[in-house]
C-alpha cells in the first residue's frame, strides 16, 4: 500500500483551498455607508446635496424651472426642432396633450427626489456626529434643511401633494409614505419649518459664497409663506388669503432687506453677465463651473437648449419668448405698461421697436432680429438663426446665454452652455414679495415704492442696449409710478402693476406659471392667452387650459404603480 | 521479441493442428475512415469465443479456416465474414449515422454516448466549421434543439444564447467550458478552427456539477489536440463576400417632402411652412392636391449645402470581404503529442470600416512519462483583435433617420449636416471618417497546464491551474468639426486600458471500478476561481495637432481627467459524482456540488446544488436484441439543481461612490462635485453618491429541473434520434425591480423574488441512407418548444415586471409577456370618432385604442396582456447529399410563432414620432380620406393620440424561415493522386440567402427586430487541405 500516500496527498490537496476567506472580497473603489462617519466625509455629503442643485438635465431642467414655468405660462414657447422635438414639453405647453406617463414629469419627480434624499442622507449623518468633532454640526443642519426645504418646494409647486420624508424614517417604511399623509397646507408648513431652522441658524454670510446664508433662508422663507397665504381647496381653486402669513412674509421680507447684505446691482444686465455672479442682489444662486476636473464641466446643463443656431452657436433653438410676451414689454406715453391693451396689436411681425416704445427689460430677455446678441454689437442676432421659424418664430431667450467668447461658455457638443450661475433668489424677488404681500394686505402705499425701486433700476439700465453704431436698439420710455401724475394708485391698480411687473422683471426666469397658480387665476389667463396665440403660430391649435386639472402636474403614473396605489392622483387628472 | 512471437504462433499452430487448419486470427478493426475501433465484439460462431479490440483497433483470436467470425459494435451493422486464411487481415465496420460510442465530454469527465442519462446535445463541427462567422456559436444556430441563438451583423459581434428558454431575468448566457475551464466570456474570442467538438449541456443533471452559474446551461468546448501515431498539417482558406438582401427603405428626398406636405395638410397648416421645400398644391385642405415638390438649390442659408438625395444607408455600408486562413499542424507518439495552429480572420464589415481581424495562435502539448502514469500537459491560447471604435449604433441609426436632403459634403469640401427645421442629428459619414482612426487592440492570452497521475492504474489525480487574461487597449482623437449646425471646435485625446483577469485552480480524483458486470465511475473534485477587474482611462484636450500619432495624454494641455475602477469576485466549490453501469443496460449517476461565493452574503454564502440520473438501455435486454426495427434505444430520467449567481459584485453591501462628476450630454450628472466657494473653476470639493442599497440576505436562484429522454436507433441505426421533455422550476430569482422615486440614488436592491416554470420539449431525428455506392443521403431535423410561466410573485418585485403593477400582473403567464394598449384599427369615419370611448387626441385617421373596461375612457386602464414572446417552436432542418465527389448541404432554421415589438414602426408608419428625421416608405401608403383602406395612421406633425404608446400597433409576428446555410464541397483526393492528402476539399457555400417572413412584419427580419445592423448574406468560396 505504497500507493497510500498518494492518496493522502490527492485528498489534502483538493481540501488545500478551504481557507474561509476565500471568499471575502471587499469591494473596490465604493466606500460602505457606516464609512461616512467622519467630519471630512460628512462634509463632503453636505457638498453632495448641494451638488444636486445643479444634477438636471434637459428633459427636465428643474435648476431654472422654464418648462414649468416659463413655457406654461404663456411666456414662451418650447421651441426647438417643432412640436415633436421633446414632444413631453410640448405636451406642458398646450395642457390638453399633457398626460400622466409623460416621461419628463417622472424624471423630473424623481431626480427632485434625489435632491431630497441627498440632503437626507447626509443630515442623517449630520444629526448624528458629536458637536465635539463636527463644531459646524448645527450650520450644516441648517444648510440640508434649507437644500431640503428647495427641493421639496420645487416638488410643491409642481404637484401639490407629495409624500413627505425626512431623514428620521428609515428607508425600509419609505414604501409606507403617501402623497396624502400631509394636506397640502400641511407640507407647506412642512417646508416652512425646514426654511425657519435654517434661517434661525445660518451665519449671515459664509467664507464659501455657495453655501446658504440666513438671508437666503429668511428669504425662501417668505416665499413658501407667501404660496401658502394664498389657501386652496382640494379643486386647486384659491379660496382666500391668509392675512397672518402675509405679515410673516412682510416681516422676513423686512429681515432680509434690513440686513444690509443686498441690494439690486445697478444695471439689470449684471444679473446675467457671468463676470458679475454673487453680486448683492445674489441672495441664492446655483454654482456653476467650468475647467473643474469633471468630464464636461458642471455647467448649467438645465438651459443648454437655449443658444441659437448660428455657427457659433449651433443648437437647439429652445425656450422661445412669445408675442404676447414681446407685447408686454411695450410702454404708454408716460413709460407704464399697457396693462389691457398691450397684446392688441403684434410688434413681432413687424420687428419695428423704434416706432413705439418698449421697456429696456426687453433687450435684456429677449434675442430679437437685428438686435446684438447678449451686448455684443459685432454679433447682431438674425432671424435665420432660429430652429423652427414656422413652429416657434425667430425669438430666443437671453438672460440663461452668454456669448461664445466669454470663458464660462462651454461646449458638449450637440449641445452648450455656460457656468454661469443661475439665481434661485435675488434681490428684486423679495423686494416684490413683500410689496405682494402689502397689497394683499391692503397695504398698496408701502408697496409702492418697492415696486418703483424695481422700476427705477430698468430705467438706469441701458447702457449695454447699443448698436454698433452706438445708438440705442430701441426706443426706451420706461418710468416709476407716480400717482397722480401717470397712474392712481388704488389697491387694484396696485395689485395690476406688480402682477405685470412680476412678469417683465421674472420674464424667462421659470416661475411665472406658479405666480398665475398662486394668484389663482391660471386658468382664465391662460386660455385668454391660447385664443389670441394660437392665431399667431400654429403649434398652439390643441391647447387649452382645464381648469381644476391643470394646475399641477399629474404625479407620475410610474410612481402610483410603483407605489402599488398607495400615492392618489392630483385633482382632475 | 518478434521471434518470440513467431514461435508463440507456431506453438499455437501446433497446438491446433490437430483438427485441419486452427490457429489465431488476428486483424484490425477500422471505420470506413480508416480510424481505428475500439472495444469491438469479435466472437467465433462456430466455438463461442469472444474477444474485444484495444485501442488500435486490434484483436486476436482462437479460430480456424472455415469458421465464422462476427463482428460487432454498438449500433454498426454486424459482419460476419468466413476465415478464409490466418493472415492478419483488415475488417472495415460502417458506423456512419452511429454515435453511440462517441466520447461526450461532460461535467469534468468524458463518458461515451451511450452511458449518457442526462441530455446532453453533441454537435457535429463537421457541419459548421466551414462557415466564416467568426464566432462559433453563430454557425450553431438552429443546429442544437432547446438551443436558440439570435445574432446580429456586426462582424464581432457577439451572439445570445438561451438554452431551454428564458430561466431567469438576468443574465441568461450558459456557462461555456473551454477544455475544462469555466468562462463566461464570448466565443468570438477564440479560433473556431480550432474547435474539435461542442457539447451542450441541456438539463440540470447533467449541468448540475457546475453548480451557481449553470442554471442557464453549459456549454462544453474541447479543443484539438494532436492524436497518438499522427503527423498531420491542415490549411483551411476561404474568402466570403456579404451584402445585404434586407434592408429598410427610407424615403428619398422628394418622397419626404410629399411626405411633410401631407402630414402638414392633414394638421390644417400651411406646408410651405417650412425652412426647405415649397410645394405647388391646391390649397384646399378637405381635398389637398399635389403637383410638384420644389426642392431648393441649397438647403442653407450661407448657400454651402447643395440640397441632395442622399441614400444614407448606402453611403455608409459596403458590400465586404471576409478572408478566413488557419494552418495547424499536429505530431503525436507514445511519448506525448503536440499541436500548433495559427488562424487569421479578417471581416472588413459590412458598415464601412467597422473591420474586424483577429489573429489567434494555439499552442498545446502533452507528455508521457512512467508508462504513462504522470501525464503532463498544457494549453496556450492567445488571441488578439483590433477594431475600430466607432459608435456603430449610431451611425446605423442616423442612416436611416438622417434627412436625404442633406449632402454628404459642403460645396467646399465640408460636412453636410442638418440646417434649421431639422433634428440635432449629425452626418453618420463623418462619425466613420472622423473615428476610423481610433482602434481598440483586444489581447487575451488563456493558458493552463495540467498534470494527471495514477495512483493506480484506475486511480488518477488531476490538478489543473488556468490562467486567463483580457485586455483591451485603445488610444483615440476626438477630431473638431463642423456639421451643418453642429459643431466642436475641439480636439481630444483619450488612452484607455483595462484587464480582466480570471485564475481557476482544479483539482480532481477519479477513481473506475469495474466489480463483474458492474462499472463505477467516481469522481471527487475541487474549484477555487477568482476574478479581477481593473480599467483605467484619462482624457485631455487641447492638442496642439489634430493626428492620431499624436494624440497621447501627454500631449493635452487642458481638462486632464483620468478615472479607474476595478471589481473582484471569488467562487470555492466542492464537487463529487458517481456513475454507475450494470451490464451495459443499467445506468445511474449522482453528482453534488458545494460553491460558495463572494457575491452573497454571509448567511447565504454556500448552496449545495445535487443532481441524480438514472438510464436503461432497453436495446440490451435479451427480447429486443437482434430486434430487426429497434436497433437501439435508451430511457433516461434526470433531477437536479443549479444556480445563479449573476449579479453584481458587490450586491448585499449598501454602497456609496465617490462620483466626481459624470458626462451630462445624455444624461444628467450623477456627480457629487460643487463650486461651493465660487471660485467658477480648478478642482472642486466633493463627497459621495449612493449607488446601491445592499441586501445581506441576498442568496442563489436556484434552478430545479427535470428531463425525461428517449434515444433511439432504428433499422440499424438507420434513423436514429432523441425526445427530452423537460420541466425546469426558477426560485428566488434575482432582480433588481425599478422602484420607488424617493429613495432616490442608489434606491435599487438586488432581491429574491418570482418563481418561474419552463417546460418544454425537444426532438432531434437524424436519416442517414446509402441509396448506391456513390450516393448517400442524410437528413437531421429538430424541433423544440417550451413555455413559461410565473408561478410567484411577490409584491416587493411586481414593478419588474410586465404589468400595471397592482390588478394585473404577470403571475401565471410568461415572463415574456407584452402588456400594452389594443390597437383597434383606425377611425375611419367622424360618427366612428363621436361615438367612441373619450380618448386623448382622437379623429381620423387616428388609432383607435380598444376600451378593454368599457368605461368610455381610454386610460392605463385599457391595457392587458397581448401575448408573448415566447415562440411556438423553433426548428431546423439540415440535408446533406454526397454524390461521388460532391457533397451537398443545406440547412434551414425556422422560428414559427411568438410576438416581437418591431420598433422600426416609429419610422415607418409616422412622421410624428420622430418628426425631424426621414421616415420609411411606408408613410406613403398612410390613411388619408382618399386612401381609406390603409392600416397606417394618417400622418401628422405631432402626436397628439399617443400612438408611440407600448400597444399592440407595433406587435407583429416574429415567424421567419431561413435558409441558413448552403454549401457545395468537392473532394479534390481523387483528383490529387499524387500528392498524398488525407483530406482536399474545395467548397462555395452561403449563409443567410433565403429568407421566409410572416407578411404581418413590417420590419426587414423579425430575428433582430430592433437591430438596425442586418444579417448580411455571407457567400463563400474555401479550400480545406490535409497532409
Amino acid at each position: 500500500m505504497k500507493n497510500i500516500k498518494y492518496i493522502v496527498a490527492a485528498v489534502m490537496l483538493l481540501t488545500v483551498a478551504s481557507c474561509k476567506k476565500y471568499l471575502d472580497e471587499t469591494p473596490q473603489g465604493v466606500i460602505a455607508a457606516s464609512n461616512l462617519n467622519t467630519p471630512s466625509n460628512v462634509e463632503g455629503m453636505v457638498i453632495a446635496a448641494y451638488s444636486a442643485l445643479g444634477n438636471d438635465h434637459y428633459t427636465y431642467p428643474f435648476s431654472n424651472m422654464w418648462a414649468y414655468g416659463s413655457l406654461r405660462s404663456g411666456d414662451a414657447y418650447k421651441g426647438g426642432g417643432g412640436p415633436g422635438d421633446v414632444s413631453e414639453f410640448n405636451q406642458y405647453e398646450t395642457f390638453s396633450l399633457n398626460r400622466v406617463d409623460n416621461g419628463s414629469t417622472d424624471g423630473t419627480w424623481y431626480n427632485l427626489y434625489v435632491g431630497v434624499a441627498r440632503a437626507n442622507a447626509a443630515l442623517a449623518l449630520v444629526d448624528n456626529m458629536p458637536t465635539s468633532t463636527y463644531p459646524n454640526k448645527v450650520e450644516r443642519q441648517a444648510e440640508l434643511r434649507f437644500l431640503r426645504g428647495h427641493f421639496y418646494f420645487l416638488l410643491k409647486i409642481l404637484f401639490k401633494r407629495i409624500p413627505w420624508i425626512d431623514e428620521s424614517i428609515p428607508k425600509t417604511s419609505y414604501d409606507t409614505i403617501s402623497n396624502r399623509s400631509y394636506s397640502s397646507d400641511g407640507l407647506w408648513s412642512k417646508i416652512a419649518a425646514d426654511f425657519k431652522f435654517a434661517s434661525e441658524h445660518l451665519p449671515v454670510t459664509q467664507s464659501d459664497v455657495g453655501r446658504a446664508t440666513k438671508g437666503a433662508a429668511q428669504s425662501y422663507l417668505a416665499k413658501t409663506l407667501l404660496y401658502q397665504a394664498y389657501t386652496q381647496d382640494d379643486n386647486n381653486n384659491v379660496t382666500g388669503i391668509d392675512q397672518s402669513k402675509l405679515a410673516l412674509v412682510n416681516t422676513y421680507c423686512d429681515s432680509v432687506i434690513n440686513s444690509g447684505q443686498y441690494s439690486l446691482d445697478p444695471d439689470f444686465a449684471q444679473n446675467f453677465l457671468p463676470q458679475y455672479e454673487n453680486s448683492k442682489e445674489s441672495v441664492f444662486a446655483i454654482q456653476y463651473s467650468v475647467g473643474d476636473g469633471t468630464p464636461q464641466g458642471r455647467v448649467d446643463y438645465g438651459h443648454v437648449l437655449d443658444y441659437p443656431m448660428d455657427v457659433e452657436y449651433g443648437c437647439c433653438g429652445f425656450h422661445s419668448p412669445s408675442d404676447n410676451m414681446v407685447n408686454a414689454f411695450k410702454t404708454d406715453n408716460f413709460g407704464l405698461p399697457l396693462f389691457n391693451t398691450y397684446n392688441n396689436v403684434d410688434v413681432v411681425p413687424t420687428g419695428d421697436y423704434k416706432s413705439i416704445t418698449v421697456d429696456p427689460r426687453l433687450d435684456h430677455t429677449i434675442a430679437i432680429p437685428g438686435h446684438p446678441y447678449k451686448y455684443q454689437t459685432n454679433l447682431v442676432y438674425q432671424a435665420a438663426w432660429a430652429r423652427a421659424p414656422q413652429s416657434y418664430g425667430s425669438l430666443l431667450s437671453l438672460k440663461e446665454v452668454v456669448a461664445y467668447t466669454d470663458p464660462s461658455f462651454k461646449r458638449l457638443p450637440p449641445f452648450m452652455s455656460s457656468s454661469k450661475n443661475w439665481e434661485i433668489i435675488r434681490y428684486a424677488d423679495v423686494l416684490l414679495w413683500k410689496a405682494e404681500a402689502l397689497i394683499e394686505m391692503g397695504q398698496e402705499q408701502q408697496a409702492l415704492p418697492l415696486i418703483n425701486m424695481i422700476r427705477q433700476r430698468a430705467i438706469n439700465s441701458t447702457t449695454l442696449l447699443k448698436q454698433a453704431d452706438g445708438s440705442a436698439t430701441s426706443n426706451y420710455h420706461v418710468d416709476i409710478y407716480r400717482p397722480g401724475i401717470n397712474c392712481t394708485w388704488t389697491n387694484d391698480y396696485a395689485r395690476q402693476a406688480l402682477r405685470f411687473e412680476r412678469r417683465l422683471e421674472f420674464a424667462m426666469e421659470g416661475y411665472r406659471f406658479f405666480d398665475l397658480v398662486r394668484w389663482g387665476i391660471a386658468g382664465d389667463y391662460l386660455n385668454a392667452y391660447f385664443s389670441v396665440e394660437k392665431n399667431r403660430t400654429p403649434h398652439l391649435t390643441d391647447a387649452f387650459f382645464k381648469k381644476n386639472r391643470d394646475e399641477y402636474l399629474p404625479i407620475p403614473l410610474n410612481q402610483i404603480n410603483f407605489s402599488k396605489g398607495l400615492y392618489k392622483q392630483n385633482s382632475g387628472w | 521479441m518478434r521471434k518470440l512471437l513467431l514461435l508463440c504462433c507456431f506453438l499455437a499452430l501446433l497446438a491446433g493442428s490437430v483438427w485441419a487448419q486452427s490457429g489465431t486470427v488476428s486483424g484490425t478493426v477500422t471505420d470506413k475512415s480508416g480510424a481505428p475501433l475500439e472495444a469491438v465484439t469479435v466472437s467465433v460462431v462456430e466455438s463461442q469465443k469472444s474477444t474485444l479490440t484495444d485501442l488500435k483497433g486490434n484483436f486476436r483470436i482462437q479460430a480456424a479456416v472455415g469458421q465464422t467470425l462476427r463482428l460487432s459494435y454498438v449500433g454498426a451493422k454486424t459482419l460476419t465474414v468466413k476465415v478464409t486464411s490466418l493472415t492478419h487481415q483488415q475488417f472495415q465496420l460502417d458506423i456512419s449515422g452511429n454515435n453511440l460510442n462517441e466520447i461526450v465530454v461532460t461535467g469534468y469527465t468524458a463518458e461515451k454516448k451511450k452511458d449518457l442519462t442526462g441530455a446532453v446535445s453533441v454537435v457535429n463541427v463537421n457541419d459548421i466549421k466551414d462557415i466564416p462567422e467568426g464566432n462559433p456559436m453563430k454557425a450553431l444556430q438552429g443546429r442544437v434543439p432547446g438551443v436558440n441563438i439570435t445574432e446580429s451583423g456586426t462582424p464581432n459581434g457577439a451572439v445570445t444564447v438561451r438554452l431551454r428558454g428564458i430561466t431567469t431575468l438576468n443574465n441568461n448566457d450558459p456557462l461555456y467550458i473551454i477544455d475544462g475551464i469555466p468562462t463566461q466570456r464570448g466565443l468570438q474570442e477564440i479560433n473556431q478552427n480550432d474547435i474539435e467538438s461542442i457539447q451542450v449541456l441541456k438539463d440540470a443533471s447533467s449541468a448540475s456539477i457546475y453548480g451557481s452559474r449553470a442554471a442557464a446551461g453549459v456549454i462544453i468546448i474541447t479543443t484539438k489536440r494532436g492524436r497518438k501515431g499522427t503527423k498531420r498539417i491542415d490549411f483551411d482558406a476561404s474568402t466570403s463576400l456579404q451584402y445585404y438582401n434586407s434592408k429598410l427603405t427610407p424615403l428619398n428626398a422628394e418622397q419626404h417632402g410629399e411626405a411633410y406636405w401631407r402630414a402638414a395638410v392633414n394638421d390644417h397648416q400651411d406646408p410651405n411652412n417650412n425652412g426647405i421645400y415649397t410645394y405647388n398644391w391646391n390649397n384646399d385642405y378637405n381635398n389637398p392636391v399635389l403637383t410638384n415638390v420644389i426642392i431648393p438649390t441649397y438647403i442653407d442659408g450661407a448657400h454651402t449645402m447643395k440640397a441632395a438625395d442622399t441614400h444614407w444607408f448606402n453611403e455608409i455600408s459596403q458590400p465586404s470581404v471576409i478572408q478566413s486562413y488557419n494552418l495547424s499542424v499536429s505530431n503525436g507518439s507514445e511519448n506525448g503529442n503536440s499541436l500548433f495552429s495559427l488562424g487569421y480572420y479578417d471581416n472588413r464589415g459590412i458598415i464601412k470600416d467597422t473591420r474586424d481581424q483577429k489573429i489567434t495562435a494555439r499552442f498545446n502539448s502533452d507528455y508521457n512519462f512512467f508508462n504513462g502514469r504522470l501525464r503532463v500537459g498544457e494549453t496556450m491560447n492567445t488571441t488578439f483583435m483590433k477594431d475600430p471604435i466607432l459608435p456603430v449604433g449610431d451611425i446605423t441609426m442616423l442612416s436611416i433617420i438622417e434627412n436625404p436632403i442633406i449632402p454628404i459634403h459642403t460645396v467646399t469640401g465640408g460636412w453636410g449636416g442638418p440646417v434649421a427645421g431639422m433634428d440635432d442629428r449629425d452626418n453618420p459619414v463623418r462619425l466613420i471618417e472622423n473615428n476610423k482612426q481610433n482602434i481598440n487592440n483586444f489581447g487575451r492570452i488563456v493558458g493552463n497546464a495540467y498534470i494527471d497521475f495514477a495512483i493506480l492504474p484506475n486511480l488518477h489525480v488531476k490538478s489543473t491551474y488556468a490562467a486567463d487574461f483580457a485586455g483591451n487597449y485603445y488610444r483615440a482623437i476626438q477630431l473638431p468639426y463642423v456639421a451643418g449646425f453642429l459643431s466642436n471646435p475641439a480636439n481630444k485625446a483619450t488612452q484607455s486600458t483595462d484587464y480582466a483577469m480570471t485564475l481557476t485552480w482544479q483539482n480532481q480524483l477519479t477513481y473506475d471500478l469495474h466489480l463483474g458486470k458492474s462499472a463505477f465511475n467516481f469522481l471527487l473534485g475541487e474549484e477555487n476561481i477568482q476574478d479581477k477587474y481593473q480599467n483605467f482611462n484619462g482624457t485631455a484636450q487641447g492638442l496642439a495637432l489634430n493626428d492620431i500619432n499624436y494624440a497621447y495624454l501627454t500631449a493635452g494641455t487642458s481638462n486632464i481627467i483620468v478615472n479607474g475602477a476595478g471589481s473582484g469576485d471569488a467562487l470555492l466549490s466542492y464537487f463529487g459524482k458517481a456513475n454507475y453501469t450494470y451490464n451495459d443496460k443499467y445506468l445511474a449517476s449522482v453528482t453534488v456540488r458545494r460553491d460558495g461565493s463572494s457575491k452573497f452574503g454571509a448567511d447565504n454564502r454556500y448552496a449545495v446544488f445535487p443532481a441524480a440520473s438514472v438510464g436503461w438501455r432497453v436495446s440490451q435486454e435479451e427480447f429486443l436484441k437482434g430486434n430487426p426495427i429497434v436497433s437501439d434505444l435508451k430511457l433516461r430520467y434526470g433531477w437536479g439543481q443549479t444556480g445563479n449567481q449573476n449579479i453584481a459584485n458587490n450586491a448585499t453591501y449598501t454602497l456609496y461612490s465617490s462620483i466626481y462628476g459624470t458626462d451630462p450630454t445624455w444624461d444628467a450628472d450623477h456627480g457629487s462635485a460643487y463650486d461651493i466657494s465660487g471660485k467658477n473653476s480648478g478642482t472642486l470639493p466633493s463627497g459621495f453618491t449612493s449607488i446601491q442599497t445592499g441586501n445581506p440576505k441576498l442568496k442563489w436562484e436556484t434552478t430545479t429541473q427535470s428531463n425525461f429522454g428517449v434515444d433511439f436507433g432504428l433499422f440499424n441505426n438507420k434513423l436514429s434520434g432523441s425526445l427530452d421533455y423537460f420541466i425546469k422550476n426558477t426560485t428566488n430569482i434575482l432582480i433588481s425591480p425599478p422602484y420607488l422615486a424617493v429613495l432616490g440614488e442608489g434606491g435599487n436592491e438586488w432581491l429574491n423574488g418570482a418563481s418561474m416554470k419552463n417546460t418544454g420539449f425537444e426532438a432531434i431525428v437524424s436519416y442517414n441512407t446509402e441509396l448506391s455506392r456513390d450516393f448517400r443521403l442524410s437528413l437531421t431535423g429538430n424541433i423544440a418548444a417550451y413555455r413559461n410561466k410565473v408561478t410567484y410573485l411577490p409584491t416587493n418585485v411586481l414593478t419588474g415586471y410586465p404589468g400595471n403593477g397592482t390588478t394585473q400582473t404577470v403571475l401565471g403567464r410568461s415572463i415574456n409577456s407584452e402588456f400594452g394598449w389594443v390597437a383597434d384599427g383606425l377611425f375611419t369615419t367622424q360618427a366612428q370618432v363621436d361615438n367612441s370611448a373619450a380618448q386623448p387626441g382622437k379623429g381620423l385617421g387616428r388609432i383607435r385604442y380598444a376600451d378593454l373596461n368599457n368605461d368610455g375612457v381610454i386610460d392605463d386602464q385599457d391595457r392587458k396582456f397581448l401575448g408573448s414572446s415566447d415562440p411556438n417552436f423553433i426548428y431546423g432542418l439540415n440535408t446533406s447529399v454526397s454524390w461521388r465527389n460532391f457533397d451537398l448541404t443545406f440547412f434551414f432554421q425556422g422560428v414559427q410563432g411568438g410576438l416581437v415589438y418591431n420598433n422600426y414602426k416609429y419610422l415607418t408608419d409616422f412622421t410624428s414620432l420622430a418628426p425631424g428625421s426621414n421616415w420609411g416608405n411606408r408613410v406613403l401608403d398612410a390613411w388619408t380620406p382618399q386612401n381609406p383602406n390603409s392600416k397606417i395612421p394618417a400622418l401628422t406633425l405631432v402626436d397628439r393620440n399617443n400612438e408611440g404608446r407600448y400597444s399592440s400597433y407595433f406587435l407583429e409576428s416574429g415567424s421567419y424561415l431561413k435558409l441558413r446555410n448552403v454549401q457545395l464541397a468537392y473532394d479534390l483526393k481523387p483528383v490529387l493522386k499524387k500528392v498524398k492528402f488525407q483530406r482536399a476539399q474545395i467548397f462555395v457555400q452561403a449563409s443567410n440567402l433565403l429568407r421566409f417572413k410572416s407578411s404581418s412584419f413590417t420590419g426587414p427580419d423579425p430575428e433582430n427586430p430592433n437591430n438596425i445592423y442586418p444579417i448580411p448574406v455571407v457567400t463563400t468560396i474555401g479550400i480545406n487541405l490535409s497532409y
